[in-house]
């Protein structure tokens, strides 16, 4: 009895023993691959910045304007003057709607053959 | 023979077999136990000693954290990059770590010739655990030292300032040192504030911080910084500075001085003359006072737009007369006396107030102390006390008192919004917020006439020049040239130019001041008058930032006319 209680014992402490090796094995390359992920990020994190402080350099005024002088005459360019700006509230407004009855009237009188400009003429002396 | 217990032999006594046993367990016993006690106090005095370390952080007497701590970035109004930290890898060695001094000197000189020989060895012999080699050096040679394989060469990853507009807001942002800690400018003022606390709490690593925003726009910034470069070759002038604020909200749009430095190459801020002559530098800024003096006395009700002053004759003081530059020699009204920028006419002004009320006014409008605003450097104004018949005199035009030309851009401000006094801010600040620390310096009438003036100077008196250029854009504003004082005496070679304006002048926004020191006549210009070069500048300027700070303009004549004082009588 005592004896098949031991056995079984020393087999679980042995199962035991390998289960923590492996485990430790696991965790010691868990953790070496961590490290070298936070080096992969650190030296992401510093291309990353590096990247950034390009394209802030590339967004200054100051790098864009000595760009947009260069290029000036071949893409005919010259800055902005005050009278080229506009606003929709500077338009003229609309003309009143145009006089279609009267206008009607005109045309109508025209096809029966009386010009009312004769009669004004007339009226003037001029004719 | 006595039988004494001496003479004995002691009993042979002999033990049973389980007594012995039993002793021998309970020797063996105790053996084990001391072991154990043995075993356990090794292992809690190692503890002990191993809690006893104080882990050694610093390098160079610098906590380690300290140097890998960043900065927040540094922002302009619309969000572009002013300053960023960069990660730079810096070289290190651990003398104590390495075994042949004379190879590793060899071989590092093979990457970094530029470090001398005696340095680098005196440098990597000894017991030291840490010495810096080189700092901020660029990714390539970390590749290349690394490639050297030498033991107790390493490197470590600082984190470096970076400034992509170079040169051009190099005044306001200041700079800092290798250790990325602030040394001049808004950089050196964030420390103060919170930035060093928070790299004190080791909170200031990773790219975590959220970024500063200051009121500065780059794009404004870039055109004031060019114009002002420009004069240095156009008018072969030995400086040149402006300064844009928005009159409302106090926000500082844009501030350059040249010359300037890189803050890039920190060395380059120590060059002679790179110092900011906007906050840093005090001027006599001659006529473009009488701004401030006539609005002084129209607001003390001593004198309003109607009234007129007799400048037929020059004033004399003892030996000394004070006459017009180009006098009319007339009887003048207050918006002539203006316009014509008739020193006589701005003394009778300040005499109708009174000058005990003059000075009195100088300092309910800031110009006697210094103006609170947030970078470190600030110079104190000039302005006597208790000034004298003479000197109250000379200072109504802008002599004989001297003040940065960022107290006349915050006068300025204040005369055009209204009547209020709002302290410059690098930081941004919503209308609501200037509001509540809006102090009223001015009666709003008074600010009306002020507008109505300063429009009428440049319709018609010095601002003539700038109106052409920048027409549309309604500015205002006053010349002011005044000479400078060699040895003693006033100079008539050599000028201090300044022209303080405002635009749009019917709903103004923005007030400008540009100064220029000892300007030449420009090729094929005029002359050194203020408005040839000053005038010009600002012209030039507003052309150009109107757009950007979305100021349409607009050429009707009604909003000149609509500009008029109700009472004026003409």
């Amino acid at each position: 009895m005592i004896r098949n209680l031991n056995i079984i014992l020393i087999f679980t402490s042995v199962v035991m023993l390998s289960g923590v090796y492996a485990l430790k094995f696991a965790i010691e390359h868990t953790a070496s691959e961590r490290t070298a992920l936070i080096a992969l990020i650190d030296s992401q994190e510093g291309d990353l910045s590096v990247l950034k402080a390009d394209e802030a350099v590339l967004n200054q005024p100051g790098h864009i304007e000595p760009i947009v002088k260069r290029h000036q005459e071949a893409l005919a360019i010259v800055p902005v003057a005050q009278k080229q700006f506009g606003a929709f509230a500077d338009l003229p407004m609309r003309p009143a709607q145009p006089d279609n009855a009267a206008l009607d009237a005109l045309l109508r009188s025209l096809d029966a053959g009386v010009d009312p400009i004769d009669a004004i003429l007339t009226s003037e002396g001029i004719e | 023979m006595a039988i004494t217990a001496e003479d004995f032999a002691p009993t042979i006594a002999l033990d049973g077999t389980r007594k012995v046993r039993g002793n021998m367990t309970q020797a063996r016993l105790r053996w084990v136990i001391l072991a154990i006690v043995l075993g356990f106090a090794t292992v809690g005095g190692r503890l002990v000693q191993l809690g006893m370390i104080v882990p050694d952080n610093s390098i160079e007497g610098v906590a380690r954290a300290e140097i890998t701590a960043t900065r927040p970035p540094i922002l302009d109004r619309n969000g572009l990059e002013m300053a960023v930290d960069i990660r730079v890898p810096s070289l290190y060695a651990e003398p104590r770590r390495i075994i042949d001094v004379e190879e590793a000197v060899s071989k590092l000189r093979t990457v970094l010739p530029n470090l001398s020989e005696s340095w680098l060895r005196s440098r990597l012999t000894g017991d030291k655990g840490f010495v810096w080699l080189q700092r901020e050096l660029s990714p390539a040679i970390e590749e290349r030292v690394m490639r050297l394989g030498i033991p107790g060469i390493e490197f470590l990853t600082e984190s470096k300032r970076f400034y992509p507009g170079m040169n051009e807001a190099s005044h306001i942002l200041g700079s800092t040192n290798i250790d990325n800690q602030g040394i001049a400018g808004i950089e050196k003022h964030m420390d103060v504030e919170d930035v060093a606390l928070l790299q004190d709490l080791g909170l200031a690593r990773g790219n975590a911080l959220t970024p500063v925003q200051l009121s500065i726009d780059m794009r404004v910034q870039h055109v004031v910084h060019e114009e002002m470069v420009d004069a240095l070759t156009r008018y072969k002038a030995i400086a040149a500075a402006g300064v844009i604020m928005d009159i409302h909200t106090g926000e500082i749009v844009a501030l350059a001085s040249v010359p300037d430095f890189d803050p890039n190459d920190p060395s380059t801020a120590l060059v002679k003359d790179s110092f900011n002559r906007i906050t840093a530098g005090i001027y006599e800024l001659g006529s473009t006072f009488k701004t401030i003096t006539i609005a002084g006395a129209i607001d003390s009700g001593a004198v309003t737009l109607n009234d007129k002053f007799d400048a037929r004759y020059g004033i004399r003081y003892g030996r000394y007369t004070i006459d017009d530059f180009h006098g009319k020699h007339r009887v003048l009204s207050v918006p002539e006396i203006y316009k014509y920028s008739s020193n006589i006419g701005t003394i009778r002004v300040m005499q109708a107030m009174g000058k005990e009320n003059y000075r009195a006014f100088l300092t309910r409008m800031g110009l006697d102390t210094r103006v609170p605003f947030e970078l470190p450097e600030m110079r104190l104004p000039n302005v006597p006390k208790n000034p004298s018949d003479i000197s109250a005199a000379t200072m109504s035009f802008g002599h004989g008192l001297s003040v940065s030309p960022l107290h006349m851009v915050v006068a300025m401000s204040a005369i055009a919004n209204g009547g209020n006094y709002i302290a410059p801010t690098l930081y941004r600040r919503s209308l609501e917020e200037a509001q509540s620390e809006y102090v009223r310096v001015l009666k709003p009438e008074t600010s009306r006439d002020m507008r109505y003036l300063m429009r009428l100077n440049s319709l018609e008196g010095s601002g003539s020049l700038t109106e052409k250029i920048a027409k549309g854009y309604r500015v205002g504003g006053k010349t002011g040239t005044a000479e400078k004082v060699e040895n003693g005496v006033y100079s008539h070679s050599k000028d201090f130019n300044v022209f303080a304006a405002v635009f749009p002048m019917d709903a103004p926004q923005y007030a400008l001041v540009v100064v220029v020191d000892e300007p030449q006549v420009e090729e094929g210009g005029l002359g050194t008058n203020s408005a040839y070069n000053a005038g010009m500048m600002s012209g030039r300027i507003v052309q150009r930032i109107a757009p950007m700070l979305g100021v349409a303009p607009n050429f009707s004549q009604a909003l000149d006319d609509a500009m008029v004082p109700p009472n004026l009588i003409r």
